[in-house]
């Protein structure tokens, strides 16, 4: 590392400018080439060349990953121009005979919210977002993978999840937390993800649905290829719900980008003029 | 401006490009507006940029409007540098008028009065954006 005193000031403050000076072309790394990326004699992504590999064998998970819409006339994203929201967005029980097996409280509560276009929306107030939907909004989830943890960055506000790879003991009474607490270990090539300590009254789509501190997560993760992960999750909630229930979600690749700020306090206006700040509205 | 930006055509769903809030609670995708103006000010932010322009009434009286766009990071990646827009830019603004009857616009594309360019705006509603020229 440079250092002032080494340089003395005259060449320190040169150096600092040749460096501001030189910052705008790679500022946000917007189209910057994602190393050890398989790609075609025609130089796009080989997105189903083999699973990269971590140094103890096990699928490695590392990426920047955004929902894989397969609906009809979706698939055609082939860029980061406009990210893809997954179909289970709205509503998590959209593929589901009756929809989520909602508890009978859960029922007016999702009504209302679905009537009044989520207005109370956690999201919407900048907090987190929940794994389970963070999946499918249209915000780049970047995970980091070693073999001892799995780390998913969400570039909406900066979020962060821990799954620790190790198998750890899930703790006995967890501090309600927005993520909750995982723990996993491999199945094969599968990453069995176990999740408990959400909060009461999180949210997991845009409807409005939730899960609560009783919910108990089970995943299974697995890298189908270099280009896509398939996530499938049992949520077992007896207080939100009347049976377990499963979804299965896919992930694709995005490369040559990264994480940008999308810290949603800075600058948020819908509260506001909404009037949904308990304020007199303008 | 990179020539890229305009060559881009994209196909927007609702609530996906910068999808921070609910689009249809504020906006109403049907009253559809096309606004020509100076800008004013830029707030290049997040969770959304906002323009800000004025925009000459019947009798010509410059009328201050906001357009929300997307976020910096979708503009980014679309090709938008902090300073494509700029304030005394003459622009003409398409989108959808909030709902509350303000002078708030959520902006679906940009064009350059100067060069005839148009750019996708970021905008979060409409369930299928026009292809930018």
């Amino acid at each position: 590392m440079l250092s002032v005193s080494r340089l003395g000031f005259g060449r320190a403050a040169a150096v600092l400018a040749a460096l501001l000076a030189s910052a705008p072309a790679a500022a946000q790394w917007v189209g910057y080439p994602t190393p050890h990326v398989p790609r075609k004699a025609d130089g796009k992504v080989d997105m189903t060349a083999p699973t990269p590999r971590l140094a103890n064998g096990k699928p490695d998970f590392t990426g920047i990953w955004i929902s894989d819409r397969t609906e009809p006339g979706q698939e055609t994203i082939s860029d980061t121009s406009s990210l893809p929201s997954g179909r289970h967005m709205q509503d998590m029980g959209v593929d589901m005979e009756g929809g989520l097996p909602y508890q009978p409280w859960q029922l007016p509560i999702v009504k209302k919210r679905t009537e009044n276009l989520a207005i109370e929306d956690p999201h919407i107030r900048c907090l987190p977002d929940f794994f389970l939907r963070a999946y499918g909004l249209p915000h780049m989830l970047k995970w980091v993978h070693t073999p001892d943890i799995l780390v998913m960055l969400n570039e909406m506000n900066a979020g962060y999840r821990q799954i620790f790879t190790d198998a750890r003991a899930l703790p006995d009474t967890p501090s309600p937390a927005w993520q909750g607490y995982s723990s996993a270990k491999w199945d094969g090539d599968t990453l069995v993800v176990d999740t408990i300590g959400m909060r009461d009254d999180t949210w997991i789509d845009w409807h409005g649905s939730v899960v609560t501190e009783a919910a108990k997560i089970h995943e299974e993760i697995r890298r189908l290829d270099f280009g896509h992960i398939e996530i499938k999750a049992t949520v077992d909630d007896p207080k939100g719900y009347t049976k377990p229930w499963s979804i299965t979600m896919r992930q694709r690749v995005v490369v040559d980008a990264e994480l940008i700020d999308e810290i949603c306090l800075e600058n948020e206006q819908f509260v506001k003029r909404m009037g949904l700040d308990g304020e007199t509205k303008e | 401006m990179k020539q890229g930006v305009c060559t881009l055509a994209f196909l927007v769903v609702a609530y996906s490009a910068a999808a921070h809030h609910s689009f249809p609670a504020q906006y109403d995708v049907d009253k559809p507006i096309t606004l020509t103006g100076k800008v004013t000010k830029v707030e290049w932010t997040n969770p959304h940029i906002f323009i800000y322009a004025d925009v000459p009434d019947a009798s010509g009286a410059p009328v201050s409007w906001a357009f929300e766009m997307g976020g910096p990071n979708a503009l980014l990646r679309q090709g938008w540098k902090r300073d494509s827009l700029k304030a005394g830019d003459l622009v003409t603004f398409e989108g959808s008028l909030a709902r509350d009857g303000s002078n708030l616009v959520n902006a679906r594309t940009v064009t350059m009065t100067d060069t005839g360019r148009k750019m996708f705006a970021g905008s979060s509603g409409g369930d299928q954006a026009p292809a930018a020229k």
